[in-house]
């Protein structure tokens, strides 16, 4: 059973371009900041069922509960999270930043 | 280079429109990922942190000047301006979009190209010799066979699931560039006592979690059988390789499960009725097949090229680099010339689009439009005159693909790692930059001698550190990037696997690790030792009492 005081977003990447998003509680976004967080476990099994039913629906692939930190922009809390949500440390050029500002 | 024949297009197109059809209907959602996963797969398209990522199939690493344009107007208009080689000698696509593979695919039909077994469990992509045809002292030019199973192997219904993936590798020089001894089957091509040629047949070398070289199955199978004993090979594979558990499906463990004489009776007893089936090639096609890898039309060239010599004397960078990237063409007055996709602190193995464009320039003026993708992760003009040679540096130096380190401790080999790959466990490209910017000095690298380093980011082993002189395994630690250091490893005609050293170092330690094998290595060689020659007069114990001191 997944730790209630560790914090999750939902993730995935769109099925249309591979594109990594996160769930932001009603619509899916480029920014980790934006997402939506679980603090609790049964918070984190709602996420995994809006995760399933999109995934379902066609919308996302590879969708998963990751954990995050609890900062402002949610940093994830494994360097391959932080990688997925900003890109390549080898192509600074071509990352994105945790939020839209 | 070989020419798509009607069959050949065929093939392609009728692909290309499959597959807009299946990605038209995953869009709609009338396949679910499940059904579309394998479909996608089949076309060499990945799913990978950031994106889709696309590997397109390059036959034993020959392309044309056409191609390599096509490939770089691919990563323009359909990713972000660049493109990965890899080590088999394939070309990776890292933000590649599903909406637009059809298009994208068709783009790589209009010049032969596809991802046809870059995926899957089926026999994959042919790799070869990368100086193929170019370098002295060939048996054949192993491109001739390479073809011949790219066209039996490609969609073959009953090889198209497998147990797992299938790695062929061919060399036809005795120096074996190729790696066989790694391959699920490696073919050495040969001549015996009576002059005919043929093959030494390898078979169940395979990396990954479980390092295994091949076993010699065959010294010599004659060549006019050489597909009815690969299908008796994938018989016996595709009967008795286990399919109940990955980690044990490829050959290897089915080699070493049964044992090799067992192995070897059961290939042999299946090949008794597959030569039989009239599988083998008839000897018109293969000569057919032969003829598009002749030489293309060389100038006959009499004795040293005086302009180059001179270049050579007066210019030391251009010594160096003829040195280390350049190698002697089996025609006199030519050479074959390495492209280094390493340059200091440089990405192993990528490449813009613009410098790919000035590499299909380059090919087009200087190499008859041909051009050679190493699983070094270089690239490699075949047939350059040695009077071109000059120009063609200074060429390379504009795109920042001059480097004089082909095979020195700076041409490191490194899978794309964390940074894109949903596999890994850790960084491999980071750690390969910073061990590069640690020994720019060109000098000191040609001090130290040819030495191999190459860097996976996990047990898959995609970057080769089983075959490293010095491996470097990255590795998740309690969610810390830490790195195994393994020693000895080759993959030549000496293949051997590289052995464990002992604990891993952190990201911060592994230079300085590597850099103090290094420096154990200069100090105990003797006149004229590589790295690993070096190595394997003294064994492990200099090295680990260096790393962690006379108690390990």
């Amino acid at each position: 059973m997944a730790k209630p005081d560790v914090p999750k977003v939902l993730t995935g990447n769109l099925l249309r371009n591979g594109a990594t998003v996160y769930y932001t509680g009603k619509e899916w976004s480029a920014y980790v900041a934006d997402a939506k967080v679980a603090a609790t476990a049964d918070e984190a099994e709602e996420l995994r069922k809006i995760g399933a039913a999109a995934y379902a629906a066609n919308l996302v692939i590879d969708v998963n509960v990751v954990d995050v930190q609890p900062t402002a922009e949610h940093t994830p809390a494994h360097i391959r999270e932080v990688i997925r949500a900003t890109g390549p440390t080898v192509r600074r050029d071509l990352n994105k930043s945790m939020s839209a500002e | 280079m070989y020419i798509y024949d009607d069959f050949d297009h065929t093939v392609a197109q009728q692909r290309v429109a499959e597959f807009r059809d299946q990605v038209g209907r995953r869009l709609k959602g009338e396949l679910s990922e499940e059904q579309f996963r394998p479909l996608r797969l089949m076309n060499g398209l990945y799913l990978q942190l950031h994106a889709y990522m696309l590997r397109v199939a390059v036959p034993y690493g020959t392309l044309s000047a056409t191609q390599m344009r096509k490939l770089a107007h691919i990563a323009r208009v359909y990713d972000r301006g660049y493109a990965h080689f890899t080590t088999r000698q394939n070309i990776q696509y890292n933000w590649i979009k599903l909406e637009e593979m059809p298009d994208l695919l068709a783009e790589l039909a209009s010049v032969q190209m596809h991802g046809n077994q870059t995926s899957g469990n089926c026999v994959r992509n042919v790799t070869a010799d990368h100086f193929s045809g170019a370098i002295e002292g060939e048996v054949e030019d192993p491109r001739i066979v390479s073809e011949v199973i790219r066209q039996w192997s490609t969609f073959h219904p009953e090889f198209s699931w497998l147990p797992r993936k299938f790695k062929i590798a061919v060399t036809g020089a005795e120096k074996d560039r190729a790696a066989v001894q790694w391959h699920d089957i490696g073919l050495h091509i040969v001549r015996n006592d009576a002059d005919e040629v043929g093959y030494t047949v390898y078979v169940g070398g395979g990396m990954g979690r479980i390092p295994v070289l091949a076993t010699k199955v065959r010294a010599f199978l004659p060549k006019p059988e050489l597909l009815s004993y690969l299908e008796a090979i994938l018989r016996v594979y595709n009967r008795h390789g286990r399919r109940d558990n990955i980690h044990k499906a490829r050959i290897k463990i089915l080699v070493r499960d049964l044992g090799p004489e067992e192995f070897i009776r059961q290939v042999e007893e299946e090949w008794e009725a597959s030569r039989q089936s009239g599988v083998n090639l008839p000897p018109q096609e293969e000569m057919r097949i032969a003829r598009y890898f002749e030489l293309p039309p060389l100038e006959k060239i009499a004795g040293p090229v005086a302009a180059f010599e001179d270049a050579k004397k007066q210019n030391r960078a251009f010594a160096q680099w003829v040195a280390t990237n350049v190698h002697p063409h089996k025609a006199p007055g030519y050479a074959i010339a390495t492209i280094s996709l390493k340059p200091i602190g440089g990405i192993p193995g990528d490449i813009a689009a613009d410098q790919m464009d000035a590499v299909a320039d380059l090919a087009e003026r200087y190499s008859f439009s041909e051009i050679r993708a190493s699983h070094i992760q270089n690239l490699v003009l075949p047939h350059v005159k040695q009077a071109d040679l000059f120009a063609v540096w200074q060429a390379l130096g504009k795109i920042g693909f001059a480097d004089a380190n082909a095979g020195l401790v700076t041409d490191i080999i490194a899978c794309p790692g964390l940074d894109y790959c949903s596999l890994a466990n850790a960084r491999s490209i980071p750690v390969a930059q910073r061990i590069s910017e640690r020994f720019a000095d060109l000098d000191r690298q040609h001090k130290i001698g040819e030495l191999q380093i190459k860097i996976s980011g996990c047990i898959n082993a995609c970057g080769h550190h089983h075959a490293g002189h010095i491996g470097i395994l990255g590795v998740d630690k309690a969610g810390q990037e830490f790195y195994q250091l393994t020693l000895g490893g080759a993959g030549d005609e000496t293949a051997s696997t590289g052995q464990l050293l002992g604990p891993g170092f952190s990201s911060d330690g592994i230079v300085d690790a590597v850099e103090k094998v290094i420096d154990t290595y200069l100090d105990l060689r003797q006149p004229a030792e590589t790295f690993i020659t070096a190595y394997r007069r003294v064994g492990p114990a200099p090295f680990k009492e260096k790393l962690y001191g006379a108690k390990q």
